[in-house]
């Protein structure tokens, strides 16, 4: 993002330019660097995800969870986790699906948006208002959202058409899948509300301390009430993207982006207990973790290893950057 | 000392108050922390509010800040009340406070605390802008040497109070309340902040300064008011109050401000020496110290006193020459192991790193003598009572008992935990940073008197104190650091106040050298450096 900007007075030395300096500080450093080695292994083992259909797949099986991670990622930057965002995805997922069999495309997108929001607020005025622990209400409205869903739709169906698959899951130009130009816009403008506007820095300033944030005269429940409703509006934009792409609406959708979006947040470096985490760094963690499963799959391993790989990838990329601080801490007080 | 620049008190009868309390009450459900203190403050004046540890102070001047709610009371400033309850509300009526307990966010950098609790949220927030901005004011307050761009977790302790201080004198504040602002503060940065108070008052601003160190109060407020158990106890003028006066309204008994003497000592027994200290931040140091020794390190925050003890701890890498422990030779050290070998360290920052807070005054007094196969808990606690119930009485630690969780209780009351956990240990050397920073009198004298009944015992004391006057009479020796070297070693009749801050500026002896600094705002405090060896007790 902003780490292009010094570069040119390379005379103030660009690593320590300022979107450099925020980037290692949210942790970004690693899980970039991570991606980019799996990137290179992946198609070393399997060249052919550069053609246009290989491509097309891997940002249609990415694309949603890099959504709901910057989701949780928005969570765990106010201090808190949200244990009901596949349950969120889960309920998003089939409203916007039923919805399309009766309503016109626009409204079924706010339908779901809304609801998105709503569950987001509905956490967030427990746990910003009511006082309560994130990880005890977000547990018990997972259940309550997760049923929810099986109401609205009990078996996978509804109304998603070719033409909405298109829009979202199709091609924008030839090598250019539209879910990442989606992903794209959603990311830009996210990263806009956090580091560019004053709601943002008061997002990472609740995490980071929130009687301090109060005590500078700021209303910090607000800020994480808004934090949890911008997290559902997100989560149904993944959840809305995984229907397209699936063609159907599913009430278990959303399950298995629980632990894939805590996971992708861990490995994206973030604090849990809030006030550091980058969005460019949740992303490329989050297609890291998507595409483990193929790259075993064209690598002819088990896929049951996927699990074991990607519990490897994430103690590496978080351990690393610990052991190699303790090193060079050692190291400058042997020097010294 | 007292400088007539600031405008007297104007005549209470002429002038309307700048900010009037009447009969504040807060009460904390059955607690009341403040009952019925009344009290003004004239534009232009210096207004100290003093008092022990729990008089409430603190929260007074929380309520002056908006930051607590009186149950009941008014508090008006300029003739119009003041929107109680908010902070908000009360930074725009003019009133702004620093408090002791950092109000600053941890993962900010200055220019963002400086400027992001201004204004609405959905504003749009430019980095660039932030910074120019924070850069300015910062140069406006003389304050060069900090870096806007700074995460505000990776300053030292004293350019964190700066940062504070500067944000609540950013607003052109009508009101600014002090709570403990310079507690962390050296010499020349208690000098900044009496030049800043100044020029507001000369403006027509007033303050309230809240603090412990009497000479400040000698120095800077015009009036003051005495608080004891939630009450006013009485008031005072300018030059119309001596210490011992002010000591005995306080404690509510005849008390006086004094400093023990050292013990002499009986022995010439070595209990700790290093020869040419390596670590970060600092340059060959050799030290001995002796059994039943107190030696004091002096100089400014950031000149390698903190790693000093942190490094003879084990709490960050170092390596020496030479380097023994109650005369057994060591190479290197880690905590654990330098508890074994009979150390005990009273660490900077009492709540983050003395005291587990939520957990019970008398686990924490045993923390460092828990086992992973010894009992735990209450069948602990009660095996423990005698030494436990002998700690809280020695120190005067007031408590409602071994069970009460350590974060309920005040400051200095926290701070003699940590101290007092190291107490009839079987310890050879003890390690104080600054163990009496934002503590009142009574709990000062309290501490002293302990620091020196351990140094009868034959306990090496190491103590780190920003307050020279501490040093000067309660140690038998001074070494003054300069940029992580040993500067100067000062014993008997050169064991000056004057010698110890003028060695600690790099100078010889001279006071003006230290006042010329503090006037250009250079070395107020260090680079930011003293803060990188502390990451490796956190993390």
């Amino acid at each position: 993002m902003s780490a292009i900007s010094p570069a040119p007075s390379f005379a103030t030395r660009w690593w320590n330019g300022t979107g450099v300096v925020r980037l290692r500080r949210e942790g970004a450093v690693a899980p970039i660097g991570a991606f980019v080695v799996f990137f290179v292994v992946y198609v070393i083992i399997n060249p052919a995800l550069l053609t246009r259909f290989q491509l097309q797949t891997a940002a249609n099986l990415v694309v949603p969870l890099a959504l709901v991670a910057l989701g949780q990622l928005i969570i765990v930057l106010v201090g808190g986790i949200d244990i009901s965002i596949g349950a969120i995805m889960s309920l998003c997922n089939v409203v916007f699906a039923v919805q399309l069999e009766t309503m016109p495309v626009p409204v079924a997108i706010l339908l779901s948006m809304g609801v998105g929001l709503a569950c987001g607020l509905f956490n967030g005025l427990l746990v910003a208002y009511g006082g309560l622990p994130a990880i005890a209400v977000t547990l018990a409205s997972a259940f309550i959202f997760g049923s929810l869903a099986r109401e609205v739709l009990d078996r996978p169906g509804g109304g998603v058409t070719k033409e909405i698959y298109l829009a979202t899951s199709g091609e924008l130009l030839p090598f250019v899948p539209v879910a990442l130009v989606w992903l794209a816009v959603v990311a830009v403008l996210l990263w806009l509300l956090l580091q560019r506007t004053a709601l943002g820095r008061h997002i990472y300033g609740v995490g980071s301390n929130m009687e301090s944030v109060r005590a500078a005269g700021l209303n910090a429940r607000l800020t994480k009430l808004l934090a949890f409703g911008l997290a559902g509006v997100i989560t149904s934009f993944g959840a809305m993207m995984l229907a397209a792409s699936t063609v159907t609406g599913d009430p278990r959708s959303g399950d298995p982006y629980l632990l894939s979006s805590i996971a992708a947040v861990a490995l994206a470096g973030a604090a849990f207990t809030g006030g550091r985490g980058s969005i460019i760094g949740t992303i490329l963690a989050a297609c890291t973790l998507g595409l483990i499963g193929n790259l075993l799959f064209f690598a002819g391993v088990n896929s049951y290893w996927q699990y074991v790989i990607s519990a490897l990838i994430i103690v590496a990329v978080v351990g690393i950057p610990v052991v190699w601080k303790r090193i060079a801490f050692a190291a400058r007080g042997a020097r010294s | 000392m007292s400088d007539p620049t600031a405008p007297g008190p104007a005549p209470a009868t002429t002038a309307a108050p700048l900010l009037a309390a009447t009969d504040l009450v807060k009460s904390y459900g059955p607690v009341k922390a403040v009952q019925g203190v009344t009290f003004h403050c004239n534009p232009g004046e210096v207004l100290a509010l003093v008092g022990e540890n729990g008089a409430g102070k603190s929260t007074v001047a929380k309520m002056l800040a908006g930051a607590v709610t009186p149950t009941s009371g008014s508090i008006t400033v300029a003739g119009e009340p003041l929107a109680s309850g908010s902070v908000k509300q009360s930074r725009l009526s003019g009133v702004r406070c620093a408090f002791q307990e950092l109000a600053l966010v941890p993962d900010w950098t200055v220019a963002e605390n400086l400027s992001l609790p201004d204004g609405a949220p959905l504003r749009g927030f430019s980095q660039k802008k932030s910074v120019a901005k924070a850069k300015q004011l910062l140069e406006a307050l003389h304050l060069p040497q900090i870096d806007p761009r700074a995460a505000v977790d990776t300053l030292s302790l004293a350019d964190r109070q700066l940062v504070e201080i500067a944000r609540a004198l950013a607003g052109d504040p009508k009101l600014l309340i002090l709570d403990e602002a310079s507690s962390a503060l050296t010499p020349p940065g208690v000098a900044w902040l009496f030049a800043r108070i100044r020029e507001l008052t000369a403006r027509g601003g007033s303050v309230i300064y809240v603090s412990h160190r009497l000479g400040e109060i000698a120095e800077i407020a015009d009036r003051g008011t005495v608080l004891r158990d939630g009450k006013v106890a009485g008031e005072f003028v300018r030059g119309g109050w001596t210490d011992d006066e002010l000591i005995s309204m306080m404690a509510g008994r005849e008390a006086e401000r004094f400093f023990p003497s050292p013990p002499p000592r009986t022995t010439d027994a070595v209990a700790l020496s290093v020869e040419n200290l390596r670590a970060e931040g600092l340059h060959g140091i050799d030290l001995s110290l002796g059994a039943g020794e107190i030696l004091g390190i002096g100089g400014l925050q950031g000149h390698g006193q903190a790693e000093l003890l942190r490094a003879l701890f084990g709490a960050s890498p170092a390596q020496a020459d030479s380097w023994t422990v109650g005369g057994r030779r060591i190479r290197r050290t880690t905590p654990v192991r330098a508890v074994a070998n009979g150390l005990g360290y009273v660490p900077e920052d009492r709540k983050r790193e003395g005291l587990a807070l939520e957990m019970s005054v008398g686990e924490n007094l045993l923390a460092p003598w828990y086992r992973a196969y010894q009992l735990g808990g209450r069948p602990r606690l009660s095996r423990e009572r005698g030494w436990i119930d002998g700690i809280l009485n020695a120190l005067s630690v007031r408590t409602r008992g071994p069970n009460e969780l350590a974060g309920s209780l005040s400051g200095g009351n926290q701070q003699k935990l940590v101290f007092g956990r190291w107490m009839n240990r079987d310890r050879t050397v003890i390690l104080l940073h600054d163990p009496t920073r934002g503590i009142d009198v009574r709990a000062k004298q309290e501490l002293y008197g302990a620091i020196v009944d351990l140094a009868k015992q034959g306990v090496g004391i190491l103590w780190f104190s920003t307050e020279v006057e501490e040093l000067v009479h309660v140690c038998h020796r001074v070494v003054v650091l300069y940029q992580g070297q040993v500067a100067d070693e000062l014993i008997d009749h050169r064991l000056t106040a004057d010698n110890v801050v003028g060695a600690a500026v790099g100078a010889t002896g001279s006071l003006a050298a230290q006042t010329a600094a503090a006037a250009s705002g250079a070395p107020i405090s260090s680079p930011p450096n003293s803060n990188v060896a502390q990451e490796g007790l956190v993390r």
